[in-house]
């Protein structure tokens, strides 16, 4: 009985100390957060001081930052380009996935190492023919220029390859029996069972396009097209960061995101677990 | 229900096909705006000052008053993004389809000269027009975008110089008199080291990490030292008084005197009214004013300082302004909205709302433009009596001409941050640096 006892005491403390140390976590995770809201609300003369509350709430850096930045246009450039990125990178995505793993045909290992490969390839190395090319097809200085490099993603495919590769053969050969034809078995039998892989390297895609910043700052400058990353660029420069307003910028671009986040989160957390990015 | 949700997704998809016709759609109409159904010359002006949030009003400005005064120029700004500005004008030339007036780094022309067809001023004005139009610019500023020609193929347009910035409150509680004259780098770490004993921080160079080097050259040139031999062949770290410059830098900072911050965290701590000295550009003035203002305290300022018995020289940042148009046509509206910019018009603009230094002077004591401005920020006019001792900031030859600048960076935020040997560090730079050379 006293062992038990004991027993029962050493989970207690073990509970207890796993919960500390998720409590800590949390602080860390959270913290950066908290500090960008308060410090979009702090006035110049606080924005560099370690307090963890503005002495008062000033919305000047919200209205300075609207006042600079297009915000709204900008948040709707940015969904624009990340919803469309990611919905045509998992369409060609898997596409090429199911054509790899349902045919064998002569090439096909050659296609699949050259997918590899291209994920390797730097950006640097491609984006003046990309820029180039996209310039000449009259796409500078548009979004859509934005997309079209990144219509098909090697990570997409590469991602989703496994999960059509380890698809029971035996079910698409019932679905073939029954007459399904190749869409057929690929939009009715495969895709509603691995729903969940699909789902979630949706959501990754659509944040890894979301961040972007490198490329669409390439192609646009006109600032009517700018997303939301080239947005808050411009509250810095070589001088000088202008704090205040930059966090004010950095919470509202960040609201669209974060309520998507508190909608899908269970989805969200699975994609970051399933594909090992946090 | 599966009809309703085909539905839904028809109507997604139609919006989204609609936004990105929308996007075209903006696009087409630039297009047509840019060409010319008022009989006026269409040129574009990518500038990173655009993108700036703070500089942007200022910018446009400077476009807006050209376009309103020109009967036959119309300027269309093209906001550049800093990070990308470069790699964006090496694929718009590749494109051939390059801006027709392009905002450089100072210390690039000879990369712009040797990369991209440029053509120079004298050239394009002709010689009479030209030297006219640099009557009453700075002289040592004149010769900044010159080539190795001797032709100007950069008009310097935005500049600054180093600066000594200190918060005079902090300089009484230690015990210092503000209005002392700090002049020379002994001066410095007198009031470093009083600043460090009152509890405060002292004074930061700007210059560390990977920026830039202009900072750095002017502290070798104050000391007679040097970063490439005359010709531009070899680089001379190892010059004595560039070691010189270097161990002195170094002996502030081991002192206490230097704060062991990053630049950035300095120049947080200046604003926050913690550091008692910046040394940075003067680009940083109206930011600086502001925060002095608003945090309540008192802020100074004083010329670049100098190495004992010598005189201080500083450097430039900044930027200016080429032709990258090949069109005559183009080539001659844009050396007429240039020639705005650079006018006493365009430096009023450009110093009053941007922070620059104005490249005419004479403009300070005139009513009709910034005379009441300099009454207000009386630091302009020690920032003015620098230019009679300016030296350009050197631009590495060649395509890795960059990275040498990166390498001087680094090297010399090592030797000032650790214990380590100065002149045997600026000997390993410099090898590494002259194999990078042409």
């Amino acid at each position: 009985m006293a062992e038990l006892t004991i027993s029962k005491r050493q989970i207690h403390w073990q509970n207890g100390l796993k919960h500390l140390l998720l409590i800590l976590l949390c602080v860390f995770a959270i913290f950066p957060i908290y500090w960008m809201v308060i410090s979009s609300f702090k006035g110049q003369t606080e924005i560099f001081n370690n307090s963890l509350l503005p002495s008062s709430f000033s919305a000047d850096n919200y209205a300075y930052a609207l006042e600079q930045v297009d915000i709204l246009g900008m948040t709707v450039n940015t969904f624009f380009m990340a919803i469309s990125q990611a919905v045509l990178q998992l369409a060609t995505a898997i596409m090429a996935a199911y054509a790899l793993t349902r045919w064998k045909f002569p090439g096909s290992r050659v296609i699949y190492t050259l997918f590899a490969l291209t994920w390797l390839v730097p950006i640097q190395a491609t984006m003046i023919p990309n820029y180039t090319t996209l310039v000449n097809m009259g796409f500078r200085d548009s979004i859509v220029g934005v997309i079209i490099p990144n219509m098909a993603s090697a990570f997409a495919i590469l991602s989703l390859y496994p999960a059509f590769k380890s698809f029971p053969k035996a079910l698409i050969e019932a679905g073939m029996m029954d007459k399904m034809s190749a869409p057929g078995v690929l939009f009715k039998l495969i895709l509603p069972n691995i729903k969940s892989s699909v789902v979630s390297l949706g959501i990754l895609l659509f944040i890894n396009s979301w961040n972007e910043y490198f490329w669409p700052a390439m192609i646009v400058s006109d600032q009517g097209q700018a997303t939301l990353q080239i947005g808050l660029r411009s509250f810095m420069s070589a001088e000088l960061t202008s704090w205040g307003p930059l966090m004010a910028a950095a919470v509202l671009a960040s609201l669209p995101i974060l309520i998507l986040y508190l909608l899908l989160q269970k989805q969200v957390i699975q994609s970051f677990v399933k594909w090992g990015i946090k | 229900m599966k009809k309703r949700k085909l539905v839904a997704l028809l109507a997604a998809a139609a919006m989204f096909v609609t936004m990105g016709t929308g996007c075209m759609t903006t696009k087409a109409t630039d297009s047509a705006g840019s060409g010319d159904g008022d009989g006026k010359t269409e040129i574009t002006f990518y500038t990173y000052n655009l993108s700036i949030a703070s500089q942007k009003e200022a910018a446009q400005k400077l476009i807006d008053d050209f376009n309103a005064q020109s009967d036959t120029v119309h300027v269309t700004g093209v906001a550049a993004d800093v990070m990308t500005m470069q790699t964006k004008i090496q694929s718009d030339y590749a494109a051939g389809q390059t801006f027709d007036v392009v905002q450089c780094a100072l210390n690039q022309v000879g990369y712009y000269v040797d990369n991209y067809k440029l053509p120079a001023f004298e050239d394009v004005a002709g010689q009479a027009a030209f030297d006219e139009h640099m009557e009453g610019f700075a002289e040592n500023a004149k010769t900044l975008g010159q080539y190795r020609d001797g032709k100007t193929y950069v008009l310097p347009y935005t500049f600054s110089t180093p600066m000594l910035y200190y918060n005079a409150d902090l300089f009484r509680d230690a015990g210092l008199d503000p209005d002392a004259p700090i002049e020379t780098w002994d001066d410095v770490k007198e009031c470093g080291l009083a600043l460090k004993a009152a509890g405060h921080e002292g004074v930061q160079i700007t210059a560390t990490g990977d920026g830039y080097d202009w900072l750095i050259q002017a502290m070798i040139y104050s000391n007679g030292g040097d970063v490439m031999n005359e010709d531009h062949t070899e680089v001379t770290f190892t010059d004595p008084n560039t070691v010189g410059a270097i161990s002195m830098w170094q002996d502030l900072v081991k002192s206490g005197a230097h704060t062991n911050y990053t630049d950035t965290e300095a120049q947080e701590a200046f604003l926050a009214g913690n550091q008692g000295m910046l040394v940075t550009t003067a680009a940083l003035e109206s930011g600086l004013i502001s925060a002095a203002e608003s945090g309540g305290w008192e802020l100074k300022a004083a010329p670049f300082p100098s190495f004992e018995g010598k005189e201080s020289v500083p450097t430039n940042s900044g930027s200016g302004l080429c032709i990258m148009s090949s069109d005559p046509e183009k080539q001659a509206a844009a050396w007429e909205f240039i020639k705005y910019v650079t006018s006493a018009e365009g430096y009023t603009t450009i110093t009053s709302m941007m922070g620059y230094l104005p490249l005419r002077p004479d403009i300070v004591n005139d009513e009709r433009y910034l005379k009441s401005w300099a009454e207000e920020h009386p630091f302009v006019h020690t920032n003015l009596a620098q230019l009679e001792r300016l030296h350009r900031w050197e631009g590495f030859p060649g395509m890795n001409g960059g990275q040498i600048g990166t390498l001087l960076n680094q090297t010399v935020t090592k030797c000032i941050f650790t214990d380590c040997d100065v002149a045997s560090e600026m000997q390993t730079a410099q090898s590494q640096a002259q194999d990078l050379m042409p």
